[in-house]
């Protein structure tokens, strides 16, 4: 813990790339960052930490070719072309855990980025603007699941002016096979045209050993959500909605593997310490859509203190199918298309519905993350449509990433007053 | 069918407006405002939506404008969503039974989500969802073509017939004939107030609106026999500064569905010169036409006019979309730019900083204006607009 505050105030009071680098340099050497690891609560946490940080390291301080991407990208397609990823709305929820998002906002605001706008993207636009993150050599972001990124990603591209390796993945509305060749098509263009620029030529090889890793890792995603549909309580140091950069950013690289092996050996330890105990513990088991809030705040607490437990996450929900890896632009192509946010809101609905069925939830919670058009633009329909299954859905009003504009005690009211109607149903 | 959205427009944005501004406007269009015609109607919201199918399976394409003061929209939307397309819902809720169909596009996120609360709770009021790529290229346009074919199929059996090579390669001349017309009229526009054939802010962006919502073949026919009329008398007769001593400042207006009457009327009473715009509902819809090369196929060069027509911030490539202000206010001597935008309206929004540092560097003063939809701070801007035009 201690060590965990310490880094934070030296990266607040120095907050530069210089210094980032040099940090980044220093923690990640391999007995620091053993020793970093032994600060958390269990193995598959420190590696989540662990791993997280090495990512970040790479990106920043070693001599490969680094890409910006967008949360939904498949990864698997740029460790396929040797492209080390950063991922910029990451890294914006990192400023929030961090404390850094006044300075970052701040920065966004003084150079036109209106308030109205998905604070991820200020955040990071602003990170950009104060030069804190590694310069890219090319940039990759899409329509999917929102607006933002392909707007924000440009500016991005232009200020590190690499306008001309500044690629757009545009998904297509429907889900058939004419997409899945207009979006394949992409792909492979966009594959020619790197990998002639980096003079390698496409190495089908390291696309199929990519591919190998990340259905492994879906596998035992799988698996793991398989193990959780029984969970009721949780281990203190898991929260399912930690899992961003794994889930995306790491698929298809081997430590991704090591993480949810472990991950899976310790939930379904967990399993048979509360099945050993007997009865599983009565609590309301509750759903959430979208993502959370990153900096400090006590939503979690105070979901426990009123019996309510979140037993699933949309954002784990694995939702594309095996990939081939003898067809790896289709198989990309397959897996953006069949992500439950592209395209029409039912493709979201059929998720959420199938995810309270096999956790057999008693509620949901959607945050509302203020900028969030697409899926707060959907927040009735949700909220009828899972009262047509008799499940009642708060929509929480709040920000991820500035914590000044999400009001804690409105929050707080809201959770109690939804936990009240729960607990009183049954 | 939905007279009542034409009702509503001409009884409180056009009617009233052409009445009390320009007196003489509502003779001109009389049979376009007055929905003389059978026709069936099928609405419309973005400018990517090809307008030539809708005419040729036989509906008026009407775009929906939305000028409804919310009411029931806002148990459905958030706040911070796109105020426009909240008060095209409040437009649907009430008068979708008499539209034929709807046509919604993937433009951006917030039409994405109205399309699928239209989908949930109007059911009676068929709808399609035309997906638009981002990006303008072979394969986006072969890929748009597809797209644009179902569109035709959703179409055909709203009419329940086909659509004919022949009536649809007639809709294509009619709908870039009035292309032609109103980018004559816009060249009226960005002259100098009060210069002789100059037709002013207020009529013309009325004009916009009856092409946007009247049957086009009464509404081609109306504004070629009124820019006749218009442009052999030589003097507009419309308001504005006199000619002379008193020049203004040229500029142009960034925006996106701008569609306030009170806006226009207080650019005009501040003798604007108005010499470049880009918005969704000006020239954005009208520029560049289908090219009429009998030897193509039809729906392809549909698909190309639309994805290589002016384009909307929404598209992939701001750089083209900045060289095109770009070269719009060099050639058209911009002195100052307003950029103006519907709130929560991503798009544009993460347009601005770009589009702000394009101009910056060009040493064209940038204002910058947000504002809701039917609830326009006329005071306020009004403030803001003169300090700009003044410093110009
Ligand atoms: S929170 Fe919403 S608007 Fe922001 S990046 Fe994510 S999907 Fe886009
Ligand atoms: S104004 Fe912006 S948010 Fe509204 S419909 Fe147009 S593009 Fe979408």
């Amino acid at each position: 813990m201690i060590i965990k505050e310490r880094l934070k105030t030296g990266i607040r009071k120095n907050l530069n790339q210089q210094y980032l680098k040099r940090l980044l340099g220093i923690i990640a050497m391999k007995p620091l960052l053993h020793a970093y690891g032994s600060t958390f609560s269990s193995i598959s946490d420190k590696y989540l930490n662990i791993f997280s940080i090495e990512s970040i390291r790479d990106a920043y301080c070693s001599d490969r070719t680094v890409g910006f991407g967008s949360l939904f990208i498949p990864y698997e397609f740029l460790y396929s072309l040797r492209i080390t990823p950063f991922l910029p709305e990451v890294m914006a929820g990192f400023t929030a855990g961090l404390g850094l998002a006044e300075q970052t906002l701040a920065k966004a605001s003084s150079n036109w980025y209106s308030q109205d706008l998905c604070t991820f993207h200020r955040s990071a636009s602003g990170a950009v603007e104060m030069d804190l993150f590694p310069k890219p050599s090319f940039i990759f972001s899409t329509n999917l699941a929102c607006d933002a990124a392909q707007k924000s990603f440009y500016i991005y591209a232009r200020k590190y002016g690499i306008e001309e390796n500044f690629h757009l993945i545009d998904v297509p509305y429907e889900k058939d096979e004419a997409s899945v060749s207009y979006l394949a098509g992409q792909f492979r263009e966009i594959a020619e045209k790197i990998s002639s620029k980096m003079g390698t030529g496409l190495d089908y090889a390291r696309f199929r050993e990519v591919i190998q890793l990340s259905n492994r890792f879906r596998e035992l995603a799988i698996e793991v959500n398989q193990v959780r549909r029984k969970l009721v309580d949780y281990p203190p140091y898991y929260n399912g909605l930690n899992f961003i950069l794994p889930f995306h950013g790491l698929t298809g690289t081997e430590n991704d593997v090591i993480l949810y092996q472990q991950m899976l050996l310790e939930l379904k330890n967990f399993l048979k310490e509360q099945e050993n105990k007997g009865d599983a513990p009565a609590r309301k088991k509750l759903l959430w859509l979208h993502l959370k809030p990153y900096y400090r705040n006590d939503i979690f607490d105070t979901l426990a203190e009123g019996n309510c437990s979140v037993v699933f996450e949309e954002i784990n929900h694995v939702y594309w199918p095996e990939m081939d890896p003898s067809s790896p632009f289709e198989s990309f192509a397959r897996k953006m298309l069949s992500n439950p946010l592209a395209g029409s809101i039912n493709h979201r609905l059929d998720a959420i519905r199938t995810m309270a069925r096999d956790y057999s939830i008693d509620g949901a919670i959607l945050f509302s993350h203020w900028g969030c058009r697409h899926s707060n633009g959907g927040a009735r329909i949700i909220k009828d449509s899972l009262k047509e299954m008799g499940i009642p859905v708060l929509v929480l009003d709040g920000d991820c990433v500035d914590a000044g504009n999400s009001s804690g005690g409105q929050i707080k009211t809201r959770l109690q007053g939804f936990m009240e109607i729960l607990n009183f149903r049954k | 069918m939905d007279t009542s959205i034409i009702r509503e427009h001409k009884s409180r944005a056009i009617e009233d407006s052409i009445k009390e501004d320009t007196g003489s406007l509502k003779k001109h269009f009389i049979r376009s405002l007055s929905c003389s015609s059978k026709k069936p109607k099928v609405g419309w919201l973005c400018t990517y939506t090809p307008e030539e199918l809708i005419n040729a399976a036989g509906f008026i394409p009407v775009r929906i404008f939305g000028n409804k003061k919310l009411d029931r929209s806002v148990s459905y939307f958030p706040t911070n969503f796109c105020p426009y397309l909240k008060s095209a819902w409040e437009s649907m809720l009430e008068n979708s039974p008499e539209l034929e169909g709807i046509i919604f596009t993937s433009s951006c996120d917030g039409m994405r989500r109205l399309y699928d609360t239209a989908e949930k709770y109007i059911t009676h009021t068929p709808s399609f969802m035309l997906d638009v790529p981002r990006i303008s290229e072979r394969r986006q346009v072969d890929f748009f073509t597809l797209n644009i074919k179902k569109m035709r199929a959703f179409l055909e059996k709203l009419a329940a017939r086909k659509i004919s090579e022949s009536q649809l390669r007639s809709s294509v001349l009619l709908i870039n004939k009035k292309r032609f017309l109103l980018s004559r009229l816009g060249s009226l526009l960005y002259q100098q107030p009060g210069s002789p054939g100059r037709i002013d802010i207020i009529p013309y962006y009325m004009i916009l609106q009856v092409a946007m919502t009247s049957d086009p073949e009464v509404f081609t026919e109306e504004l070629e026999a009124y820019l006749k009329i218009f442009e052999s008398t030589g003097t507009s007769g419309e308001p504005g500064a006199p000619c002379g001593t008193n020049k203004r400042p040229p500029v142009m207006i960034i925006g996106n569905f701008i569609n306030e009457n009170r806006l226009w009327n207080l650019l005009s009473d501040l003798d604007l010169h108005l010499a470049a715009e880009d918005l969704c509902v000006s020239n954005r819809y009208f520029e560049k036409e289908v090219p009429e090369d009998a030897s193509a196929d039809i729906l392809k060069s549909i698909s190309a006019r639309y994805l290589t027509k002016p384009a909307c911030m929404r598209m992939a490539d701001l750089g083209s979309k900045l060289n095109e202000i770009r070269e719009k206010a060099i050639s058209q001597k911009v002195k100052g730019l307003i950029f103006i935008s519907l709130k929560f309206c991503d798009n544009m929004l993460y347009s601005f900083p770009l589009v702000k540092k394009e101009l910056t560097d060009l040493k064209i003063p940038v204002l910058y204006l947000e504002i809701e939809y039917n609830n326009f701070p006329e005071g306020q801007l009004k403030t803001r607009l003169q300090a700009f035009l003044e410093m110009l």
